[in-house]
C-alpha cells in the first residue's frame, strides 16, 4: 500500500426514488482508497455495499458529494468518458462470473485489451503469464459452459487485471463457489495484489474473504460504521 | 471460418447462434418472406411479359411506325409508304428480331345469314405464322397461305353468327380511303379460337394484298409498320433510333405501350395493386421480425450490462447488435433469393396452372391471358425486392440496435 489515492470520496450520498418511496441508500460517504489495497466492503444487505461500489466504479452516479479517481474528478463525467475510465483503469469481478458466453476463455480474458487496442501479439504474452499464473493453462479454449464455476471466476480475475487497472472492484466474488474454490481465489487475488500492486476492492458478507483483507470497512444503513486496518 | 474475423464480428457471429431455434425462425422468417414476394412479383411479371409478347406479336411490336395522325383517329387513309424499303432499314438495326407491315381497318362481313362490324387486319402469313400467337390458335381450316388471295381466318364466334364452315365464301365491304365502298368476295380459310369475345367474334384476318384492295391502299403501302425485338428493353432506344432515320422522320414512331394503351394501363394499375399487396405482407413478415430481434436484444439485458461495465463504449456495443442483425438480415436474404429463384424457376420450366384457379377466361384490350404462367425473374427486380427487404429489416433493427446501449447497468447488474 501507498499514500497515493486511488479513489477519494467526499460526502457521497446516493437517494432512490421518491415521496414516501424515497430510500437513502448511501449517507455523506468519506472515503479514500489507497494503491494496492487490498480492502473488503462489509454490511448487511442493504446496507449500501453494492451501489457504493457501483459509483466507485462510474456504474452509477451520486445524488451529492464529489468522487475523485486518481485526482480526477468524476462526478460529473459524461457517460462515453466514464466508459473509457472503466476500460483503462478499473477492472470488475461479479458475482455470477458475468463472462461472454460466446467467447472462449482465452478471449474473455482479452476482451477488454481488445477494447484498448492491445496488438494480438501483446494481449496473446499477457494472457498466457496470467493464465499460467492462475492455474488455467490448457483451457484457453473453452467456453464458459465448459469451465467450473471457480474456473470461471478465474478467468473473470485475469479479464480484471490483464488491463493492468488501478483499481479492481469486486462483487462478492466467492458468494457462487465452495469455500475451497474461494479460498483459493482469495488466495490468487492476495497473490496478484502482492506481486502485482493491484488495488482490490471486495464487497463481501464471506468471512474467508474478510479474514484476508489489510483493510475492513463495514457499511451500514448507507453509513460508514467501521474502518479498520 | 469465422474465428478469423475481427472481434467484434467474431461475437456477433457467434452470439446469432446462441439461441439457435430463434435465430432459425427468424432467418426463415426474412427468407420466406422475401421468397414469397419473389415468387408473386416473378408471377405477376412472368403474366405481363406473356401479355405484352401475345399482344405485341400479333399486333405490330414492341415499337410501331405510322401515320403521325393514324393513333388519334385511325384511318385508313392514315397509311405509311414505302413499308418495304422502311423494313429493310429497321432490319439492320441491331436486336431486332423481326419486322411487321399491318393493314388495320374497320369492315363489315356479310353472309346471306348475316352482317358483323369487324375490325380486319391484313397481314403477311410468313411473318405472321413464326410471330403471331393467333396462327398458333386455328381449330379448323388452316391459317392463311397467300400474300394476295381472297382468303380470310375468322373467329369461332364469329363463325357461329354468321353460320359460316371452312371454304363458305363471305363479303367484305368497307370505305376504301377515297371513301369509296368496296366489298371483296372471299372463302373462309381457317377459324381460330383464342378465348376473347372481341378477337373471336370481331376480329379477322386476311392477307396483306387482299386488305389493300378492300381499304383502296396503294401497293407497299400499311397502315402500321412494326418492330419486334429481341429485348424488350430496347424498345425506347430503338424508337428513338428509327425517328431520326430518313424515310421514317415525318412519321409517328411508338412504343407499344402508346399503341396499345389497354395494357399498358392494366399492367400499370395490376402492378401498382400488387406492390400494395407485396408492400403489407412485407410489413407483416417485418414486424414478426423486428419482435424477434427486440426480443432478443431485451432479454440481454445483463450480458450488455457487463460488456458496458467492463469498458465497452456503448456504439460499439450497437455496432456488436447492428452486425447481428446484419448478418441475419444478409443470410435471410440469400436464403430468400435462393429460395424464391429456385420456385420461379420451377415454374417457369414447368408453367404453373391458373385455369383450376379462375372459372372464366380472362383478356386485357382484347388480348387473352395465358392460364399457364411462367413467372420471370430479372435481377433487376430480386436486386430491387431483395433490396428492399434487406434495407427495411436493417432500419427496423436500428431502434433494438439502439436501445441496446441504452440501459442502466448498475440495475442489470443489481
Amino acid at each position: 500500500m501507498t499514500d497515493k489515492h486511488v479513489v477519494q470520496l467526499s460526502g457521497v450520498s446516493k437517494d432512490y426514488g421518491e415521496g414516501a418511496g424515497l430510500v437513502h441508500a448511501l449517507k455523506g460517504i468519506d472515503l479514500e482508497l489507497h494503491a494496492g489495497d487490498f480492502i473488503t466492503l462489509a454490511g448487511p444487505s442493504g446496507s449500501g455495499k453494492s451501489t457504493l461500489l457501483n459509483i466507485i466504479g462510474g456504474l452509477d452516479r451520486p445524488t451529492a458529494g464529489r468522487i475523485e479517481f486518481e485526482g480526477v474528478d468524476i462526478t460529473r463525467m459524461t457517460g462515453s468518458a466514464l466508459s473509457r475510465l472503466r476500460k483503462e483503469r478499473i477492472g470488475f469481478i461479479f458475482q455470477a462470473y458475468n463472462l461472454i458466453p460466446v467467447l472462449t476463455a482465452f478471449e474473455n480474458a482479452e476482451y477488454v485489451l481488445v477494447l484498448q487496442g492491445i496488438p494480438a501479439a501483446e494481449r496473446r504474452a499477457r494472457i498466457s503469464a496470467l493464465f499460467n499464473d492462475v492455474g488455467l493453462a490448457g483451457l484457453e479454449d473453452r467456453f464458459p459452459r465448459e469451465l467450473s464455476g471457480g474456473q470461471q471466476q478465474r478467468v473473470a480475475i485475469v479479464r480484471a487485471i490483464a488491463p493492468a487497472p488501478a483499481l479492481v472492484l469486486a462483487d462478492e466474488p466467492t458468494a457462487n463457489v465452495d469455500s475451497t474454490t474461494g479460498g483459493a481465489l482469495m488466495d490468487l487475488m492476495a497473490k496478484l495484489n502482492r506481486e502485482k500492486g493491484v488495488t482490490f476492492l471486495f464487497s463481501t458478507h464471506d468471512p474467508l474473504v474478510m479474514g484476508r483483507a489489510r483493510r475492513r470497512i463495514v457499511l451500514k444503513d448507507g453509513r460508514i460504521e467501521g474502518d479498520t486496518r | 471460418m469465422f474465428d478469423a474475423l475481427p472481434p467484434l464480428a467474431r461475437v456477433s457471429w457467434r452470439s446469432l447462434w446462441r439461441n439457435r431455434r430463434r435465430t432459425i425462425i427468424t432467418l426463415s422468417s426474412i427468407a420466406f418472406g422475401l421468397a414469397l414476394a419473389l415468387f408473386m412479383v416473378g408471377l405477376a411479371e412472368g403474366v405481363y411479359a406473356k401479355l405484352i409478347d401475345d399482344a405485341i406479336r400479333l399486333q405490330s411490336g414492341h415499337v410501331t411506325v405510322m401515320h403521325r395522325k393514324y393513333l388519334d383517329a385511325p384511318a385508313s387513309d392514315l397509311f405509311v409508304r414505302n413499308s418495304g424499303a422502311m423494313r429493310r432499314m429497321m432490319e439492320k438495326i441491331p436486336g431486332v428480331e423481326r419486322t411487321k407491315a399491318l393493314v388495320m381497318g374497320q369492315a363489315l362481313v356479310k353472309t346471306p345469314s348475316g352482317a358483323v362490324g369487324v375490325m380486319v387486319m391484313g397481314v403477311e402469313p410468313a411473318v405472321e405464322r413464326a410471330a403471331s400467337p393467333l396462327a398458333k390458335k386455328i381449330r379448323q381450316g388452316k391459317y392463311l397461305s397467300s400474300n394476295n388471295g381472297p382468303e380470310i381466318i375468322i373467329g369461332q364466334a364469329l363463325a357461329d353468327r354468321l353460320r359460316l364452315r371452312v371454304g363458305k365464301k363471305l363479303v367484305v365491304a368497307a370505305n376504301d380511303a377515297n371513301g369509296q365502298m368496296i366489298e371483296e368476295l372471299c372463302r373462309v380459310r381457317g377459324i381460330f379460337r383464342m378465348d376473347t369475345d372481341e378477337l373471336d367474334g370481331y376480329f379477322v384476318q386476311v392477307p396483306i394484298g387482299f386488305a389493300r384492295r378492300v381499304f383502296g391502299l396503294p401497293r407497299d403501302s400499311a397502315t402500321e409498320v412494326g418492330v419486334i425485338l429481341h429485348d424488350p428493353d430496347t424498345r425506347h432506344a430503338v424508337a428513338d433510333l428509327l425517328a431520326q432515320l430518313p424515310g421514317i422522320k415525318g412519321y409517328g414512331v411508338h412504343t407499344w405501350e402508346k399503341v396499345l394503351p389497354e395494357i399498358s394501363g392494366y399492367i400499370r394499375l395490376d402492378r401498382a395493386s400488387n406492390w400494395i399487396f407485396q408492400g403489407l405482407l412485407i410489413f407483416l413478415v417485418l414486424f414478426t421480425i423486428f419482435n424477434t430481434i427486440f426480443m432478443s436484444v431485451m432479454e440481454r439485458g445483463r450480458e450488455f450490462g457487463v460488456l458496458l461495465a467492463i469498458g465497452t463504449a456503448p456504439m460499439r456495443l450497437r455496432a456488436q447488435v447492428f452486425l447481428e442483425a446484419l448478418f441475419m438480415d444478409l443470410l435471410g436474404c440469400v436464403l430468400g433469393i435462393i429460395i424464391g429463384s429456385a420456385g420461379v424457376l420451377y415454374f417457369k420450366l414447368n408453367g404453373l396452372d391458373m385455369s383450376k384457379m379462375t372459372k372464366s377466361e380472362m383478356s386485357i384490350g382484347g388480348i387473352g391471358m395465358e392460364m399457364i404462367v411462367r413467372p420471370a425473374l430479372t435481377p433487376g427486380i430480386v436486386g430491387w425486392v431483395g433490396g428492399l427487404i434487406f434495407a427495411v429489416t436493417l432500419i427496423l433493427s436500428l431502434y433494438p440496435v439502439w436501445k441496446s446501449a441504452k440501459i442502466n447497468v448498475a440495475e442489470v447488474l443489481r
